[in-house]
C-alpha cells in the first residue's frame, strides 16, 4: 500500500479557505483521505481572489489563482450557500457521513450560521472537528481576525530577527499560514488516531499564533531563564565567525557561510588565502568586522552555486540563497523527483511539491489537480447524499449551488 | 464553551516511540507524540543527546552539570536510557518500539539498526538520497536553499539569517505528520507492512516558499526583496512604532484599506479608487508611508489594535519576549507551561493544538541522562 492510499476510507469536510486550513486538509488528501471542500458562489475561497471584479469572473480568474491550485489538489469541490436553509441542511447531511471537519473562519462566523461544533456534533456524535482561528477558539481575542502576517506579528518572532538597530523584522509575507497548516494536519491526524482507537470524536482547537511560538523557542526560553531576551545580533553568531551572508557575482546573488568548527575554518582558510591574517576563534570573534569584509571581497568574485559546491565539498556549512527559478532547477529536488506536474483546466500543466516524507525511494505520486468551483456537486450531492438530477437542477436554479463565482449584490 | 467531555486518557496512550538520535528535529517529532501520551524513550549515547548542549543553558548550580533549557523544552515527559549505538538491536526500548525515530548522520555505524523490522522514521537535512545527502546542513542552509532568506532584509542586502532552530522544528513537525499518517494507515488496515520513512527537512520547509517556484514556472515576476517588513503583494503590511510599542498592520482587501484610513483619519486616501487595489498601494508605498508612520506614532498601539479589530482590520500588537508571557490571550490559553529540570523550572511554549476530550501534557519533568536505564534493564531481565 503506497502513501497515496494510506487514509482511504476517511472523509473530511474542508470548510477552510486561504492557505493554512486548505494546506492542513491537503496533506490528508495527499495521503488518500477523501477531502470535500465546501465553498459557495458568493463566498468562494478568498485565495481565488480578494479583489473580485466582473472582468475577473468573465476571464475565469477563479480557476487561475496559483496559490489556490497549490493547496487544494486531490480534493473534491462543492458549492453550498450556507446562508440558505437548504444549503445549511445539505452541509449537515454531509457532516453526518464524515469523519472530520476542518475550518479556519474567524470565531464568530460558524456560530452565526449555527454550524459550530455543538450543532455539527448533534448530527454526528463521533465527529472530529478541527477549528483553527488565528488566536484559538477561547480567550478574549477568540473572534479577532488575522492573516498569516498578523500571526507572525503576534508571535513575538519579529523581535528575534535582525539587528538591534532595526525594527522588529518579519521573515515572510504569511509565515503563520504554512506553519499553521502543518499543525492543522497534526491536529487532524491526532484526533483521527484517537477516534480510530476508541470511536470517540472531539473538538480540536488550534491557535495559529501559538503554532509559531515554538519557532521562537530559543527566545522564549532565554527570556524565561535569564529574564532578558537574546541579543539581536543580525547575521553575527555569538560563538562562531565567520558567520553571515556574503555577496557573490551577479545582481542580488549571495552565499551563506557558517564556520562552526576549527576544521571548517582551516578548510576555508586553505581555499581563501586572503584569510591568512586571521587566527583562532577568539581572534576571529574580536575582529569579526574585518573578517567579514575580507571574506566578502573574496566571495564577490565567485559564483554562488559553484562556491556552495566547493565549500560543501570541503565540509564547510554553506548555501546559495535561492529564488523561485533556482527552486525549479535545484539539483537535490530534481534528483529526488520532488516537483511533480499535474494538468489542470484553464492553466495547463503545473508544478506541485511532493509530500516531504516518502516511504521508499520515490515521492508519493500525486493524483489530481485542484478542483474547479463546484466541480463535484453532482458526484458528492448525488453520489453521497443521493440527490436526483432534478433536485440538483432545482438547487442550481435557487442559487444554492453553482460553478461560477458571483459578486455580492 | 466548546469543551467536550474530559477524560484522563491521551490519544497516544500505549504507543511506544524510541528516539535514538536526539537532534532538534527528531526530538520535536517525538515531543509531539509525548505531549499526547506516547511512551517516548530517548536512547542516548553515553555523552547524552546533542540537544543537551544547546543554548540557552540554565544557570549552573554549584557543583552541578550544565543543563540546557532547550533540551528540557524538547524532552519533558520522556524517559532516558543510555544505549549502545553501535548495535541498537539489543536495546529493549528499540525492540519494543512501534516507531523508531532517527537521523542517520548521528548513528556511528550503518549497521546500528540492522535487522530491525519496526517502523522507522529517518529525519535528515536533505533526505536519504540525492547529491546533497552529505552536505553540511543547518537551519540557515535550509532557509537559504528554500528561498526564505533571500526575501528578508534591506533592499541592498545582505539578507538576514532567521534566528534559532526554526527549520528543524518545521522538519520535526512535518515528520510527525508523516509518521502518524502511516501509523494511522496501519491502524485502519490500509498498510500491512512496516514503513521506513525518509523525511527531508529541506523539503518540509519548502511549504513556506513553494509558491515562489510555482510563480517562477508561470513566469510571474519574482518578488524582489523590498526592505525590512515589506513584502508583495500588498501594502500597508508591516510593523511600525506607536506611542507605546509596535503595531503589526496588514490590509489586503479594499474594505480593510478604507477602514484603516478611517481608523487613522487618513481622509485624503479613503476615496481614491486607485488605492483599492493592493498592488497599487504597494507600488505607491513611498507616497503612503510617511503619512501612515506619522499617524501611527500619535496613537497607542494597544488602543489601535483593539479598535482596529473591532473594525475588522487584522491589526496586531507585536509583543516582545518579555511581554509574551503576560499577553492576556496567551495567559488565558496557557500558551506557555512550566518545565521542571533538576531543581529548576522555566516556561516553554505549550503544544499549539488542543484535543479537548484528550488534553495534552502542559509542561512536565525532564529525565536526567540514563535515569531510566535501571528500570529498562530490570524490565528486560
Amino acid at each position: 500500500m503506497s502513501t497515496e492510499k494510506l487514509l482511504n476510507g476517511l472523509r473530511i469536510i474542508d470548510l477552510s479557505m486561504g492557505w493554512a486550513g486548505p494546506l492542513a486538509a491537503r496533506n490528508l488528501a495527499d495521503m488518500g483521505a477523501q477531502v470535500i471542500k465546501v465553498e459557495s458562489c458568493t463566498h468562494f475561497d478568498w485565495w481565488r481572489s480578494w479583489e473580485a471584479t466582473p472582468e475577473w469572473i468573465a476571464d475565469n480568474g477563479a480557476e487561475k489563482a496559483l496559490p489556490y491550485l497549490s493547496v487544494n489538489r486531490n480534493k473534491l469541490d462543492i458549492t453550498l450557500d450556507l446562508e440558505i436553509p437548504v444549503g445549511r441542511q445539505l452541509l449537515l447531511d454531509l457532516v453526518a457521513k464524515a469523519d472530520a471537519v476542518i475550518e479556519n473562519y474567524s470565531g464568530s462566523v460558524l456560530p452565526k450560521l449555527k454550524l459550530d461544533y455543538p450543532h455539527l456534533k448533534a448530527v454526528n456524535n463521533e465527529l472530529v472537528m478541527v477549528s483553527m482561528p488565528a488566536f484559538g477558539s477561547t480567550g478574549p481575542w477568540a473572534n479577532y481576525r488575522a492573516y498569516g502576517s498578523t500571526v507572525e506579528h503576534s508571535s513575538g518572532l519579529p523581535h528575534l530577527t535582525g539587528s538591534a538597530h532595526q525594527p522588529p523584522a518579519m521573515q515572510h509575507v504569511a509565515l503563520g499560514d504554512a506553519i499553521g497548516g502543518l499543525n492543522g494536519t497534526a491536529a487532524l491526524l491526532s484526533a483521527l488516531w484517537h477516534k480510530q482507537k476508541t470511536g470517540q470524536g472531539q473538538f480540536v482547537d488550534l491557535s495559529q499564533v501559538e503554532c509559531l511560538i515554538p519557532l521562537g523557542a530559543e527566545g522564549v526560553l532565554h527570556q524565561s531563564v535569564h529574564n532578558s531576551p537574546p541579543p539581536r545580533t543580525g547575521n553575527d553568531h555569538p560563538d562562531f565567525a565567520p558567520h553571515g551572508v556574503y555577496p557573490c557575482q551577479g545582481d542580488d546573488q549571495w552565499i551563506l557561510i557558517q564556520v562552526m568548527s576549527e576544521a571548517q575554518w582551516h578548510a576555508l582558510q586553505g581555499l581563501c588565502t586572503e584569510l591568512s591574517g586571521f587566527g583562532a576563534l577568539t581572534d576571529r570573534l574580536e575582529r569579526r568586522h574585518a573578517l567579514n569584509n575580507t571574506l566578502a571581497q573574496w566571495t564577490a568574485k565567485q559564483k554562488s552555486s559553484a562556491l556552495m559546491k566547493q565549500l560543501q565539498g570541503l565540509g564547510i556549512t554553506a548555501a546559495t540563497l535561492s529564488n523561485g527559478i533556482d527552486l525549479l532547477e535545484d539539483e537535490q529536488h530534481k534528483a529526488r523527483g520532488y516537483m511533480q506536474w499535474l494538468d489542470r483546466a484553464f492553466v495547463g500543466s503545473q508544478p506541485h511539491p511532493s509530500l516531504p516524507f516518502r516511504n521508499g525511494p520515490d515521492p508519493s505520486p500525486l493524483q489530481n489537480s485542484a478542483p474547479t468551483l463546484g466541480q463535484h456537486n453532482g458526484e458528492v450531492l448525488g453520489g453521497i447524499l443521493g440527490l436526483s438530477d432534478a433536485e440538483l437542477e432545482k438547487l442550481a436554479v435557487d442559487g444554492v449551488i453553482g460553478d461560477k463565482p458571483t459578486l455580492p449584490s | 464553551m466548546q469543551q467536550t467531555d474530559t477524560a484522563q486518557t491521551k490519544p497516544f496512550d500505549g504507543l511506544n516511540v524510541a528516539d535514538i538520535s536526539g537532534t532538534v528535529a527528531t526530538s520535536y517529532a517525538c515531543k509531539l507524540f509525548a505531549d499526547y501520551g506516547a511512551s517516548v524513550t530517548n536512547v542516548e549515547p553515553a555523552q547524552g543527546f546533542p540537544t543537551r548542549q544547546l543554548k540557552p543553558l540554565l544557570p549552573k548550580a554549584q557543583g552541578g552539570e550544565t543543563l540546557s533549557a532547550m533540551h528540557g523544552y524538547l524532552h519533558c515527559n520522556k524517559a532516558s536510557v543510555v544505549g549502545n549505538h553501535y548495535d541498537l538491536t539489543a536495546e529493549p526500548a528499540v525492540i519494543q518500539a512501534d516507531l523508531i525515530v532517527y537521523d542517520p548522520a548521528t548513528l556511528p555505524s550503518t549497521t546500528s539498526l540492522s535487522g530491525i523490522h519496526a517502523n522507522t522514521c529517518a529525519i535528515s537535512w536533505f533526505g536519504l538520497s540525492g547529491p546533497y545527502t552529505k552536505y553540511q546542513g543547518s537551519d540557515g542552509v535550509i532557509q537559504a536553499l528554500t528561498g526564505l532568506m533571500k526575501g528578508i532584509g534591506e533592499e541592498d542586502g545582505p539578507p538576514i539569517i532567521p534566528n534559532g532552530v526554526q527549520a528543524q522544528i518545521v522538519g520535526g513537525l512535518s515528520a510527525f505528520n508523516g509518521a502518524l499518517g502511516h501509523l494511522l494507515g496501519q491502524l485502519m488496515g490500509n498498510l500491512t507492512q512496516p514503513f521506513a520513512l525518509d523525511n527531508s527537512i529541506f523539503e518540509a520547509n519548502m511549504c513556506l516558499t513553494d509558491l515562489m517556484a510555482i510563480n517562477a514556472f508561470n513566469e510571474n515576476p519574482l518578488p524582489p526583496r523590498m526592505g525590512i517588513n515589506k513584502f508583495p503583494p500588498t501594502y500597508p503590511l508591516g510593523i511600525w512604532p506607536c506611542k507605546d510599542g509596535w503595531l503589526g498592520v496588514t490590509t489586503l482587501t479594499p474594505g480593510q484599506w478604507r477602514s484603516f484610513c478611517e481608523l487613522l483619519s487618513l481622509d485624503e486616501f479613503i476615496d481614491v479608487d486607485f488605492f483599492n487595489a493592493s498592488v497599487n498601494r504597494l507600488a505607491s508605498a513611498d507616497l503612503l508611508e510617511p503619512a501612515i508612520i506619522e499617524a501611527l506614532a500619535s496613537y497607542s498601539a494597544e488602543a489601535l489594535f483593539h479598535k482596529g479589530q473591532a473594525m475588522r482590520i487584522p491589526l496586531a500588537r507585536v509583543p516582545t519576549m518579555e511581554e509574551l508571557f503576560s499577553v492576556d490571550q496567551y495567559v488565558s490559553r496557557q500558551a506557555f507551561s512550566s518545565i521542571s529540570m533538576d531543581d529548576t523550572t522555566f516556561l516553554a511554549p505549550s503544544i499549539p493544538f488542543r484535543l479537548f476530550a484528550t488534553p495534552p501534557h502542559f509542561g512536565g519533568r525532564v529525565a536526567a541522562l540514563g535515569e531510566d536505564t535501571p528500570a529498562m534493564t530490570e524490565a528486560k531481565v
